[in-house]
């Protein structure tokens, strides 16, 4: 494997070292006479610097001044927070104080500029990095980013990263996994609102092109794929996954680790990395490469990303789109179904959370695309999320099961809405005028666009595999030269055995097994209980009946009522006080809610 | 030549066993953007392609590298990527995975500063060829593919010939289909599917594990075109009736 730091290229420092130095040559004859030039430039330069300076310094103090008491007290608490590496009240400020401020403060403009404040915390660097780090994110998130906001802020980042990646040892610095994963997963998002926004050259102003022209390297794909691989690479985290499926102990896993990975701050970014480079591979089509990334990681019920309600809707969400990509529907189907039940359980305790509304976006895609894949792979699954997507989609669902061209445009509109914002990897050649002039003459295809016409063509080549599958349903065996006659616009029996053949394909497909390790393996599995087999001609049609499930509703309701017997045993005899009529406590005892409990307890407490 | 039956788990897909260690630990790793390694791919994509061999997921690594290094595309790996992905399997994602990390042909042409027309006329024909593929329509197929169009031509004659037997692994995959259909099937109608004279059918058949009968070849059951009725019938574990049964002790 590639040595890490030869991997993590230095654009960033070459491109900040380029901006700061002018390049110039190095003449060897004329070199006195140079550097006494040089002296005096930098002389008289640095006389005007300081009378800047002080100017500038007068002029943030008072604007230092204009800056409400309670955010500059907030500011001096977290940094001091950070410094001790407090975990919790780091947790609490980031969490709630910083979102109250927000909403007290800034919800129309941004927070103070890191320069301004940074007399409140000694200039410490790594702070104010962490600090530009929330405030463009709040950009973003409340406000319409400018150019400037999108340079400084992938230039503030990768400061971050290099600061992380290229320090004399690991760091010692510790944040909240919330943090870390909000983070990454804001690393990724700008990544691709830039490459969107820069996908079209049109309706952009003079100031932009230029912009756009001289920055080839701000968040281009190659150095948002090279800061997450890097991070994989320094925290190790793929050999720690490996040992921990293996069973090692905690003590050989740490010795793996190293002397990054250990750290619960890098094993942490390390392991959002690969959630992250999930997303970007599938946000650049590449749905294999996508599933093979997360090879190591698990995700079941009690997974590490479980811990974070957006990390989990996120990855699996991508999981999911990976796998509809790959027309592995029932994996697909399934996937979005456990962490859209995850996710209505969760629901009561998340609603405070500023990233809800967008989590909640994404369950609602994942609703449309179940719609989508449960029409090409029809089967039972789970009643209670179908029954969502039903009533959601009632109407959608009707047009896409009646078949024909106005099924397709419905798939199209549920996939265009549902789909990632797919991303090219290469921006139009801003650098070359003529270039540009001829690429905006003949726009090539975007990314979703290139993505949605692969989609359809998997909807088209089964497009009548759900007519022929409901007039098999009506025979037990019949001969292929009378399905002919009742299938419309066909025209032989050759044609009738090829659209059989594309029946039993698309009843079949590969999905991953229970004791299969990595998301890419599967089995051959049969997604319809309608099956058949030809012999020469005659088509003999089988169907697998399934007997209604009862023992599932028994169980449950036995437990239930054990524990309904429980609660009741478990409870205090009510007291009763004289003054109470004993009709009106007579309904209490047979609430099995624990009010009914609740209440003669507190009679019980104020009668002593 | 095996057996026609279909493939039971997909191990062999995405890790084929004649891959080689140095291309497992490449596309595992993230040498897999180092434009430095693209001839060695190439090369692997080759020896594929002569041995008669197929490793999907070292070919879709070759179009990465293009797609991050478009000054580095080769039309004629490109091709031969595709041609590999359409032989290989009737159902499966492959050649759809390919294309989604292909532009535009003449915006691939466009950044090497080629006008060698190619992969611009074999991309739609391609593309087309695969649609009659996954839809069954074999006799289609083969009527285009032997067709005279200037496509056809050229894929016959540039490319085709460095593949170690295509029509071949071509029959060999459109047997699968029907051996998932038919438990027996006219030998008239596998020579217009397989595109056979009818004198050569039989021997074909009979090379792929199926029996000649008469007019008819017989295939052995293979699980999907031997079905039964079956009844699900609900099956309760042990485990899930803990709950009860500890509450029943007491």
């Amino acid at each position: 494997m590639a040595d890490p730091t030869a991997f993590y290229e230095p654009t960033e420092d070459e491109l900040l070292s380029s901006l700061a130095v002018p390049v110039q040559s190095y003449n060897p004859e004329s070199d006195a006479d140079e550097y006494r030039r040089l002296q005096e430039l930098e002389q008289h330069a640095y006389a005007q610097q300081q009378l800047m300076v002080a100017e500038q310094e007068q002029e943030q103090m008072q604007a230092l001044e204009q800056v409400p008491e309670d955010v500059k007290r907030f500011l001096v608490l977290f940094h001091q927070a950070i410094l001790e590496n407090d975990l919790p009240t780091i947790t609490n400020m980031y969490e709630s104080g910083w979102n109250k401020l927000t909403q007290a403060h800034y919800s129309q403009n941004e927070w103070p500029e890191a320069e301004l404040i940074s007399p409140l915390v000694g200039n410490d660097q790594v702070f104010l990095t962490l600090y530009r780090e929330l405030y463009f994110r709040h950009v973003y998130a409340k406000l319409q980013p400018t150019i400037d906001d999108r340079f400084q802020s992938y230039e503030n980042i990768c400061e971050l990263f290099n600061y992380l990646l290229n320090s004399d040892g690991p760091v010692p610095l510790d944040l909240p996994i919330q943090w870390l994963w909000d983070m990454l997963d804001e690393f990724v998002y700008q990544f691709s609102n830039f490459s969107t926004w820069r996908a079209n050259p049109k309706n952009k102003n003079e100031e932009e092109l230029e912009a756009l022209s001289e920055a080839q390297n701000i968040w281009s794909s190659y150095s948002v794929l090279n800061v997450l691989y890097s991070l994989v690479q320094k925290s190790q985290i793929n050999e720690q996954l490996k040992a921990e499926k293996q069973g090692k102990s905690a003590e050989e896993v740490q010795e793996l680790a190293g002397e990054y990975g250990s750290k619960p701050l890098y094993r942490n970014l390390g392991y959002f990395s690969l959630i992250c480079l999930l997303r970007v591979h599938v946000l650049l089509g590449d749905p294999t490469l996508a599933l093979q990334t997360m090879e190591n990681v698990d995700l079941s019920g009690g997974a590490f990303l479980t811990r974070i309600t957006a990390c989990h809707v996120t990855t699996y969400y991508h999981v999911g789109c990976a796998y509809m990509a790959l027309g592995r529907w029932p994996d697909a189907i399934k996937t979005f179904i456990s962490v859209l039940i995850f996710f209505i359980r969760m629901k009561q305790y998340h609603t405070r959370s500023y990233q809800y509304g967008s989590i909640t976006k994404q369950c609602e895609r994942m609703y449309a695309l179940l719609a989508i894949c449960t029409t090409l792979s029809p089967g039972p699954s789970d009643e209670s999320i179908m029954s969502i997507v039903k009533e959601h989609y009632a109407d959608q669902l009707a047009v896409l099961q009646r078949g024909g061209d106005e099924a397709l445009e419905t798939f199209k509109d549920l996939f265009l809405s549902a789909s990632p914002k797919y991303l090219n990897v290469n921006p139009p050649p801003y650098e070359d005028p003529s270039a540009l002039e001829s690429y905006l003459a003949n726009p090539p295809i975007d990314a979703t666009q290139r993505h949605l016409e692969l989609f359809l063509s998997d909807v088209v080549a089964v497009k009548g595999v759900s007519n022929i599958r409901n007039l098999l349903k009506l025979y037990t065996s019949i001969d292929a030269s009378k399905l002919v006659t009742f299938s419309e616009g066909e025209t032989g029996e050759e044609e009738i055995l090829q659209q059989l053949m594309v029946l039993k394909a698309a009843s079949r497909t590969y999905a991953k097994g229970v004791n299969q390790e990595t998301l890419l393996d599967g089995e051959r599995i049969v997604t319809n209980n309608l099956d058949f087999t030809i012999d020469g001609s005659m088509v003999h049609v089988e169907e697998t009946t399934s007997h209604r499930r009862f023992a599932g509703f028994f169980i449950r309701n036995a437990e239930h009522a054990q524990r309904v017997f429980n609660t009741i045993k478990s409870s205090p005899l009510p007291i009763q006080r004289k003054p109470v009529p004993s009709t009106a406590s007579a309904p209490q005892t047979t609430d099995k809610k624990a009010g009914g409990a609740w209440q003669p307890k507190r009679a019980r407490v104020a009668a002593q | 030549m095996a057996v026609a039956v279909p493939k039971k788990n997909l191990s062999d897909w995405h890790s084929p066993s004649t891959r080689p260690e140095v291309i497992h630990e490449l596309i595992h790793g993230v040498d897999r953007y180092n434009p430095t390694n693209l001839p060695f791919m190439e090369e692997y994509l080759l020896s594929q392609i002569k041995e008669g061999q197929y490793d999907l997921f070292a070919n879709l690594a070759i179009l990465k590298l293009y797609q991050f290094n478009p000054q580095h595309s080769n039309p004629d790996i490109i091709v031969h990527i595709l041609v590999k992905a359409l032989s290989a399997t009737v159902h499966g994602p492959d050649f759809g995975l390919s294309l989604g990390l292909l532009r535009e042909p003449s915006a691939i042409l466009h950044d090497i500063e080629s006008d060698d027309e190619a992969l611009t006329i074999l991309i739609p024909f391609l593309t087309n060829l695969h649609e009659l593929v996954r839809t069954c329509q074999f006799t289609k197929f083969w009527k285009e593919f032997n067709g005279e169009s200037e496509a056809a031509s050229i894929l016959k004659t540039r490319y085709l010939p460095s593949h170690a037997s295509p029509l071949d692994s071509l029959r060999f995959q459109f047997s699968l289909s029907i051996a998932s259909c038919f438990s027996t099937i006219s030998l008239t109608q596998l020579s217009r599917w397989l595109d056979l004279p009818s004198g050569q059918v039989s021997q074909y058949v009979e090379q792929i594990g199926w029996s000649v009968e008469g007019e008819k070849a017989v295939i052995p059951k293979n699980g999907d075109n031997d079905v039964k009725a079956g009844v699900v019938r609900e099956n309760v574990q042990l485990s899930q009736l803990t709950k009860l049964v500890a509450a029943a002790a007491y």
